[in-house]
């Protein structure tokens, strides 16, 4: 690749403020991958005898199963602050192990930030001994759906350029020249806020059963934010980007999209001048046919089906935090109950590329599969774990399915013991290639909304919207804003009423966090999903009371 | 003696060993947080500070589900934040690793950071003044001692009643001890303090999912949590909440359990968190431009609420993570604002003070002597709500809510409870329901493990419900 002016300025730039450091700097990175003492990378041959230390005392200390899980996860946003080198930078890094394992049906877990041999065998005996305290009560049985479970290797997320290997003046220069190329293209009437974020997680794991494998997870992402300040009074005059959400790939990812994010601005602007142009006014409150933009639809698969489709919920073992789920019955539901209308198909796959959940194993030493949640409107499975496909066998069994577990034990780090968590979720396109515009088309008398967070009961039976932004559209034209318009709905019904898909040229992917658990934990992944039509919901004002 | 034993443990790299002290160690000590600290000085490689926070921590944990244990664990952690401020200007990095190798290498980069910051050599820094830091009631030995046996024993005693009864029990307990440290020569000297805390809460449901009941509690001192009375009482709510009928959304008068009542006024009690933002708005405390409502009537004159960090049920860190005092303030005092949080920043800028008033989030809120036996009584007609559930707020002027209630709503018709009603979705406001107060009941310790807080019962009128739910 030939060197751009771009490529020059950064390499100079960072040559002239090294130059320009004062004693007291440390050039190298620490923190920073490249420079890190004797890097403990998660490849190194003797982290394997170091897991191995913990599986190893956890069975003579009369486990049935144990595995061990090291995790040593890196984080780094950086803000410029101004057009030049100087910003707000956060770096952080932590390592921990924790060691699972299993008596008697019963579960032990102990975990702490310490890698070494002694640490290991402590939290060995440690989980073995929690199980075998609360397994001296009545018998539980665990039944653990089967996997290769010897299975070796490492894997990690494809990327051309690391982003922790990234200089920060590089970053910093980046960003800071986006910021000077709005400047002297839109002059003092535009204001732009840019940050940058990198996580990568290494993870180690082991299990009695033979396993070991190694990952190396990245993910990278800018949040990007313009004021248009030649708003009208009374008017929001920010506008937000989605053009690089938080996904799994390289710096290249950022790196080699500065055109479109130059480009971010002038649609950005013309958005928030397009939504000043309408008037505002008072909702109508009543039922309307509706269209959602494609991030409407990724919320509203995340907090209905993505949520209510985790095994775990459904069986009530989050009733005392989270909450259940309106799918709770396996052996009645499955594969015969139609939670959508006969166009929703919703998949769940770690093997996304740049999917946030995107993995080669699970945090049980599992390999997952790409499955269908719902196929044609038809609830068909759920996010599943090891022990939690066993909960499945009647279920599975009735329909003649082999019993396995779909990959979902996922934790925030080896602090905590794996949970499901969703995989990827994806909402099919439809097999048009209709576009946004295309489904506003169709709508002679409706609302469209972008911008929707919801907010959904403790079993997501029924839902309401926190926040987005309501359009009257008449003839297929937004023709008003709403004021304080918001969505009401019951999860079935709405699922039901879904009239038509965007087409595959329509879908897009955004990141998705679940938090659950207690302690509470989180994980990520990416939802992806089309913009979609439904007829008749209810449109209510959320401010109005009884 | 000639040539050592080979170790039966496999090698490792001298980073991986050298990492810990004693391997049974719960949590770092002050000695070993002030050593810590002295090492990350030593790293540091010309002028300037070294400012530190450490929280260092243990938790013994035990989760159920379906009648039994589902994960006993124990975990540890040291959190660190490695500041280096030169000039003005200041980086930090976190990490957990307090081996010499990784604090040097945290030094190294909070200095590479602090180099981006933007530095002024011309900054002159107030000192702080000779703080008083209280020591309030946050640390318990049994706690801290606390055998994992214990932990499983009250789990199976919580578990017992509800399995014999045919229902069943879902929670979680879990006792903690910890060593929060700041070090920071702006501080004026190292500050450090152990506290534990405790949890515990379940809820119980009934095999067919048409009831569900809650309870839980939360304090510093697991002797002060009653397993066996929570269990009870989490099981009477299951089984009186079976087969819920469907009303109408509508206006009611409501019996707000204390739990109910915190989950609207733990909103309020954010919202104290700045003067300055109440100044600024959008907020409820914001009056116009550049004022806020310090001073006017916002509530009910029998709303108090106050924080004090030594009252024996309300204890929290003294200290904030800047190393800031945390003393007692009153927030509302019957009914009139009369603090609002604001830092030291905040008071050497605008009050020319140097002494801020900070809000730890654990608050007392006075009460009355009512029951909720007496407020069933008083009722003609209204809804006894055991909490709330899935709280958004949608404005944050008027602090605006939604969410809905959960675990227990009964109806009470001519002073009696009449019965189980389905679960309803509320549109309100934590303010107007402090000013619509008919009754307050003596105020009770919640389950609020981030922030203590002591709440009473509350009977308010023309609360909004919005809308049915079908989730039980």
């Amino acid at each position: 690749m030939a060197q751009t002016r771009r490529a020059f300025l950064v390499t100079s730039t960072a040559a002239a403020a090294a130059a320009a450091a004062p004693p007291w700097l440390w050039r190298s990175g620490v923190l920073e991958r490249g420079g890190r003492r004797e890097a403990p990378r998660i490849t190194q041959s003797d982290l394997r005898a170091l897991a191995a230390r913990a599986v190893d005392v956890a069975r003579s200390a009369g486990a049935a199963y144990a595995d061990v899980r090291l995790t040593h996860t890196y984080g780094r946003s950086i803000t410029p602050e101004g057009t030049h080198q100087a910003g707000l930078i956060s770096d952080s890094e932590e390592m921990t192990v924790g060691v699972r394992a299993l008596v008697n049906g019963y579960w032990g877990f102990a975990a702490s930030p310490a890698w070494t041999a002694d640490e290991m065998a402590r939290l060995g005996h440690e989980a073995v001994d929690l199980a075998k305290v609360n397994a001296a009560g009545k018998p539980r049985v665990v039944d653990l759906a089967p996997a290769p479970g010897n299975e070796t290797g490492h894997w990690e997320t494809p990327l051309r350029i690391d982003p922790f290997s990234v200089p920060v003046d590089e970053v910093l220069d980046f960003l800071g020249a986006f910021r000077v190329y709005g400047g002297e293209n839109y002059g003092g009437d535009l204001g732009i806020q840019i940050g940058c974020q990198f996580t990568r997680q290494e993870k180690a794991f082991a299990s009695t059963a033979g396993a070991f494998v190694t990952q190396a997870l990245t993910a990278i992402g800018v949040g990007f934010q313009i004021a248009w300040l030649k708003a009208p009074p009374g008017e929001d005059p920010k506008a937000v980007s989605d053009l690089l959400p938080l996904a799994g790939h390289g710096w290249e990812y950022v790196r080699d999209n500065e055109a479109g994010l130059r480009a971010e601005i002038p649609r950005l602007i013309a958005e928030l001048e397009a939504d000043w142009r309408l008037p505002s006014k008072p909702v109508d409150v009543g039922r309307y046919d509706m269209v959602l933009d494609a991030a409407g639809m990724a919320e509203l698969v995340d907090a209905t089906l993505g949520t209510a489709t985790e095994l775990d919920r459904a069986l009530g073992y989050e009733a005392n935090a989270g909450g259940t789920s309106y799918l709770d019955d396996p052996l009645a539901m499955l594969a015969t109950l139609q939670v959508a209308s006969p166009v929703v198909t919703l998949t769940g796959s770690r093997s996304t590329p740049g999917g946030l959940a995107t993995v080669q194993w699970d945090d049980e030493g599992v390999r997952p599969d790409d499955f269908a949640l719902v196929k044609d409107g038809v609830f068909t499975d759920y996010q599943t774990t090891r022990e939690a496909a066993g909960w499945l066998r009647e279920a599975y069994a009735k329909r003649g399915v082999a019993q396995r577990s779909h990959g979902c034990a996922n934790a925030q780090s080896a602090l905590f013991a794996p949970l499901i968590f969703p995989p990827n979720l994806q909402l099919e396109p439809g097999k048009q290639e209709l576009a946004l515009e295309d489904l506003l088309a169709g709508l002679d008398r409706g609302v469209y909304v972008r911008g929707l967070g919801l907010g959904l009961d403790f079993q997501q039976r029924s839902g309401w919207s926190r926040e987005g932004l309501f359009y009257e559209v008449k003839g297929g034209k937004r023709v008003a804003r709403l004021q304080h318009a918001g969505l009401l709905f019951r999860t079935a019904e709405l699922w039901k009423a879904l009239t038509a898909l965007g087409g595959p040229a329509s879908l897009r992917w955004t990141p998705a966090q679940r938090a659950k658990g207690e302690p509470a934990q989180w994980a990520a992944y990416s939802v992806g999903a089309v913009p979609a039509r439904f007829k008749q919901q209810t449109v209510i004002d959320t401010w109005r009371k009884a | 003696m000639s040539g050592r034993t080979r170790s039966p443990q496999p090698a490792v790299p001298r980073w991986l060993s050298a990492l810990f002290g004693a391997p049974d160690k719960k949590f770092l000590s002050q000695a070993d947080c002030e050593a810590l600290v002295a090492q990350a000085e030593r790293f540091a490689q010309g002028a300037g500070e070294t400012p530190c926070k450490v929280t260092s921590w243990w938790s013994g944990e035990v989760r159920w589900a379906r009648n039994r244990v589902s994960l006993a664990s124990d975990r540890r952690n040291d959190e660190l934040r490695i500041g280096r401020r030169i000039q003005g200007a200041e980086g930090g990095v976190r990490t957990n690793q307090i081996d010499a190798v990784s604090l040097e290498g945290a030094v190294r980069a909070a200095e590479r950071l602090a180099y981006y910051g933007r530095t002024n050599p011309d900054e002159h820094r107030e000192p702080p003044p000779r703080f008083e830091y209280l020591t309030p009631a946050i640390w318990s030995d049994q706690t801290f001692a606390q055998p994992a046996g214990e932990r499983a024993r009250a789990a199976q005693a919580i578990i017992a009643p509800a399995e014999q009864a045919g229902m069943v029990s879902f929670g979680y307990l879990a006792v903690q001890a910890a060593g929060h440290a700041v070090i920071d020569p702006a501080v004026g000297r190292p500050l450090y303090a152990p506290y534990t805390a405790a949890q515990c809460s379940m809820t119980v449901r009934d095999p067919e999912g048409t009831g569900s009941g809650w309870a839980g509690t939360s304090s510093y001192d697991w002797t002060r949590i009653d397993p066996a009375a929570l269990a009870r009482r989490a099981l009477e709510k299951c089984l009186a909440s079976r087969h819920p009928v469907t009303i109408e959304p509508g206006r009611y008068t409501v019996i707000l359990e204390p739990q109910a009542v915190h989950g609207l006024v733990r909103r309020v009690v954010d919202a104290f968190y700045g003067r300055y933002d109440a100044e600024r708005g959008p907020n409820p405390f914001h009056l116009r431009p550049l004022y806020s409502k310090l001073g006017l009537q916002v509530a009910d004159t029998r709303v108090t609420i106050v924080q004090d960090p030594l009252d024996p049920d309300l204890g929290v860190l003294p200290f904030t993570d800047d190393g800031q005092p945390v003393r007692p303030a009153t927030w509302i005092d019957h009914g009139m604002v009369t603090h609002l949080a604001y830092w030291r920043d905040y008071a050497l800028e605008w009050l020319h003070d140097n002494d801020p008033i900070v809000d730890r989030w654990g608050y007392r809120m006075a009460g009355g002597s009512a029951t909720v036996e007496d407020m069933i009584r008083s009722t003609q007609r209204g809804l006894l709500v055991t909490r709330f559930s899935n709280l958004d707020t949608l404005d944050p002027e008027s602090l605006l809510m939604t969410g809905v209630t959960r675990d227990g709503l009964w109806l009470i018709e001519h002073g009696t409870i009449s019965k189980a009603v389905k679960n309803l979705r509320f549109t309100e406001s934590p303010l107007f329901v402090l000013n619509s107060i008919d009754l307050l009941g003596p105020p009770e310790r919640v389950f609020s493990p981030d922030a203590p807080a002591i709440v009473p019962p509350v009977k308010a009128h023309d609360f909004s419900f919005t809308s049915t739910i079908d989730a039980i």
